[in-house]
């Protein structure tokens, strides 16, 4: 008996010390990187290789576009192709690696173009990821019209950025604004779409009545917006692809405004205001039947619906000051997320659904911030005599937003912010511009 | 009396009967007792150690191919991320983007201002004749996989672990501490209170007057302050044993193969001069030998390894190695990748390169697989880029950075 006690005191101890020391000898050199540079990632995108004649000039306009897109979101810069030391020469040609890691290229693009009788441009591309010697993803082939090869760029844009960041791009997007035009005390405003970036402005109402906060559907086929067309604010809906618009069936006695689509597209949320009381309502949009969310004496306004559908976001100064408010979308009682200094309006649920864009009033001056969803975590991205209105990109990562200058001659532009608060620059517009609602991705 | 000398008659008789059975019992223990006994007494004692380091390490030697350290050691071997494959050489694949591609939209309508929007078309496969036929759709990205289980070490290959230090600390007096040190004493003088010189009668003097005889003695060895292991100097001296090799299967096969085997066989070598000389060695024996084997290399703290061993990486050497990496690491603050601490296992050549194809993510917390996917990449950029020609490492020291892990916690970066 002793010797067994004693051999399994043998055993158990030697099993012990094995296993520590095994543990010990398998444990690899640990060091923790908690330190990192911010700054934007450097690539490289060689004009896109002409493969027919035809293709010739539209090489160096696609990989410019492609450039600039990636530029524009903060988060790449872009080599000068005077650095280059090997340039491709056929698409098939065999990266040189070394070349690039030379540069400090972290990324490489390489296109190629081809256009063929009949018009049609075919773009593919591939994207490298330089100091791993590796393709990131496989070759990409678009095609379309000669007349749509800003979108085609565009698309090759988002697949990069996608490629690269992990997350779905925004470049292939539209936005529908109100242009403005005119003195301050004599605006003329129209509703106007165009690219993410600026370009191919296209107008969808006259100036013939003052238009509002209009707001894309979730697919980008129709925009809600409020109309002063019957002298008094009443909500449209408006094709965008026949620019044809109706008036929704509200309570034509009432002043109804403010309204969104709701993600399934079947639905809006919108404010009705009765005397000093403003409720908000939602909307069968093909019944035109509505149904009361709120009853209160306030003023509640700007809903948003979460990306989900399932709870609202909106302002009310019903605690005396204009705050923050989330309820179910079918009403109920709501909870205030907002509790910082200031007022708090024009909330809009993030497409992640993790942050709530806001505008903030204190002390003066106008913020764009986001809040999670609770409220906590407040940051504010901007600050400047009036910003508002703030618009998610359909990747969650970017706000647009209304930026208006001081002064009589102070106008109001468009201006766009990472949503880390990086990258604040203005939106190129052919004039002034506000009110933006950004599109889903196409 | 007579009852009583009856009784003491009587208490007579029991005592023989006592006695008598005293006796009965003890030769009949000493007769039949071993029969009784159950555990054999050779195996009460088994040897710590049955062979001299010398002999361990011829044996090992002997025993493990080359090589073989690194194939056993190493259980990071299964790859974790599907790399793309590489394509440049390959003629250009071109995929059928049809998810990709919008679907046309309805032409704008002539009168009044609409956008104009050229959607473009499905790719029609016979676009491009000269390309391969068309790919499936757009793959999503590489997939992250969680790292594979090492295998299981086989049998007979299981390594000889060690403790990473020693497990009997010699012990050591506390400092003394005086208001004013003082230096270590002569060993042969006396500890006193007061220092004083040693005084001989010198018969030959007779002028000075006569000093009484005493010893030499000296304060002991003091010191003003305590100074403890945490703030003391790092020694340079290793802290940790290095890896030992596998050992050997068949120790007693392999044992008479070695030029340093010792002279007597290890199964009858005295083992230990606490413990008595064993017997033949039986079935049982051998398996108490690799158990106690075991044991006495693991708490033993003998180094039985012949591969170069170094001491640890000092905290400037870890540092260099840090800052060499993050100074690469391009954190995208506003990303949900942003979000994610990434743990990157790799492998070292000894020019201080990374060996690119170990990269591997170990582990990743904060995000979905997609947001992982791209904070693995960001990491192994800062880890590719930043290494040049070889990270600033010390050769000496390669046993403890051939393997490294390294944490990626975005957690304060930008913020």
């Amino acid at each position: 008996m002793l010797y067994r006690m004693r051999e399994m005191l043998c055993a158990v101890l030697a099993a012990l010390a094995l296993t520590l020391t095994a543990t010990a000898q398998a444990a690899p050199l640990r060091i923790e990187i908690t330190e990192g540079v911010v700054e934007p990632l450097p690539f490289a995108v060689p004009g896109f290789i002409a493969e027919n004649s035809g293709a010739a000039e539209w090489g160096a306009k696609l990989a410019q576009v492609v450039a600039d897109d990636l530029i524009g979101t903060g988060l790449f810069d872009q080599i000068n192709e005077e650095a280059f030391i090997s340039r491709p020469t056929s698409f098939a040609t065999p990266v040189q690696y070394a070349d690039w890691k030379a540069i400090n290229a972290q990324a490489l693009i390489m296109g190629a173009v081809t256009v063929s009788g009949d018009g049609q441009l075919t773009v593919k591309f591939r994207v490298y990821d330089v100091f791993s010697d590796s393709e990131l993803g496989r070759g990409l082939q678009f095609q379309g019209t000669t007349d749509g090869w800003r979108r085609m760029a565009h698309k090759v844009a988002d697949a990069v950025y996608s490629r690269i960041t992990g997350e779905t791009g925004y470049f292939d997007s539209r936005v529908v604004f109100v242009s403005e035009t005119g003195p301050k005390n004599e605006r003329k405003k129209r509703l106007g779409i165009m690219d993410y970036d600026g370009a191919n402005v296209q107008y969808l109402t006259d100036s013939s009545s003052i238009v509002l906060a209009p707001r894309f559907s979730p697919t980008g086929d129709r925009v809600l917006y409020t109309s002063y067309a019957t002298g008094f604010p009443r909500i449209h809906v408006l094709d965008v692809g026949d620019t044809r618009s109706r008036i929704l069936e509200t309570q034509s006695d009432k002043m109804s405004f403010a309204p969104r689509f709701a993600p399934n597209g079947v639905t809006a949320v919108y404010s009705l205001s009765e005397g000093s009381n403003t409720d908000i309502f939602t909307m069968d949009l093909a019944s035109g039947q509505s149904s009361r969310l709120t009853n209160t004496p306030a003023i509640e306004t700007a809903p948003s619906y979460s990306p989900d559908g399932g709870r609202i976001v909106f302002e009310s100064d019903r605690s005396g000051s204009q705050q923050l408010y989330i309820m179910s979308a079918n009403g109920g009682e709501a909870q205030r997320i907002s509790f910082g200094q200031g007022r708090y309006g024009t909330p809009v649920w993030s497409p992640r659904g993790d942050l709530i864009a806001f505008t903030k009033q204190h002390k003066g001056r106008f913020h764009i911030g986001v809040m999670r969803t609770d409220g906590s975590e407040e940051r504010l991205l901007t600050a400047s005599f009036l910003d508002e209105g703030p618009t998610w990109a359909p990747n969650g990562r970017v706000i647009m937003f209304t930026r208006e200058t001081q002064g009589a001659s102070g106008q109001s532009n468009l201006y766009s912010v990472d949503v880390s608060g990086r990258n604040l620059k203005r939106v190129r517009t052919p004039g002034a511009a506000s009110d933006p609602s950004w599109g889903p991705l196409q | 009396m007579l009852p009583n000398m009856t009784f003491l008659g009587h208490r007579a008789h029991v005592g023989h009967y006592v006695s008598g059975a005293a006796h009965v019992g003890l030769i009949g223990w000493l007769l039949i007792g071993p029969l009784f006994e159950v555990e054999p007494l050779p195996f009460d004692v088994t040897s710590v150690t049955t062979i001299s380091e010398a002999e361990y390490a011829a044996l090992v030697g002997a025993a493990t191919p080359p090589g073989s350290e690194s194939e056993t050691a190493t259980p990071d071997s299964a790859p974790v991320i599907a790399e793309a494959p590489a394509e440049p050489v390959a003629p250009p694949t071109v995929e059928d983007p049809a998810p990709a591609v919008p679907t046309p939209e309805p032409p704008a309508p002539e009168p009044s201002p609409a956008p104009v929007e050229t959607a473009p078309a499905p790719l029609a496969p016979e676009a491009l004749p000269e390309t391969p036929p068309p790919l499936p759709a757009p793959v999503s990205p590489p997939e992250v996989s969680p790292p594979a289980e090492p295998a299981p070490p086989a049998a007979e290959d299981v390594e000889i672990a060690l403790p990473e230090v020693s497990p009997r600390p010699r012990p050591r007096p506390a400092p003394r501490v005086a208001p004013e040190p003082v230096a270590p004493p002569e060993p042969d003088v006396q500890i006193a209170e007061e220092s004083q010189e040693a005084v001989v009668p010198d018969e030959s003097e007779t002028t000075a007057p006569p000093q009484e005889e005493q010893d030499a003695t000296a304060q002991e060895e003091a010191t003003s302050e305590i100074v403890t292991e945490a703030d003391e100097a790092p020694s340079g001296a290793p802290e940790r044993t290095i890896r030992p090799r596998s050992r050997p299967s068949n120790l007693a096969a392999a044992a008479p193969a070695t030029p340093q085997t010792p002279a007597a066989p290890p199964a009858a070598q005295p083992a230990d001069t606490t413990t008595p000389a064993t017997p033949a060695p039986t079935a049982r024996e051998t398996t108490a030998d690799a158990v106690n084997d075991a044991l006495a290399e693991a708490l033993g703290g003998t180094t039985t390894s012949a591969a170069p061993a170094g001491p640890p990486l000092t905290a400037g050497e870890r540092e260099d190695l840090r800052v060499a990496v993050q100074q690469c690491w391009v954190v995208d603050v506003g990303s949900v990748a942003s979000r994610v601490t990434v743990v990157v296992g790799m492998k070292m050549e000894e020019t201080g390169r990374v060996v690119t194809s170990s990269l591997r993510m170990v582990s990743a917390t904060g995000g979905d697989d997609a947001a992982a996917r791209v904070a693995f990449d960001a990491a192994r950029r800062a880890i590719l880029r930043c290494q040049k020609d070889g990270f600033d490492l010390p050769q000496e020291k390669y046993d403890q950075w051939r393997d490294i892990e390294m944490t990626f916690n975005p957690e304060n970066v930008g913020r």
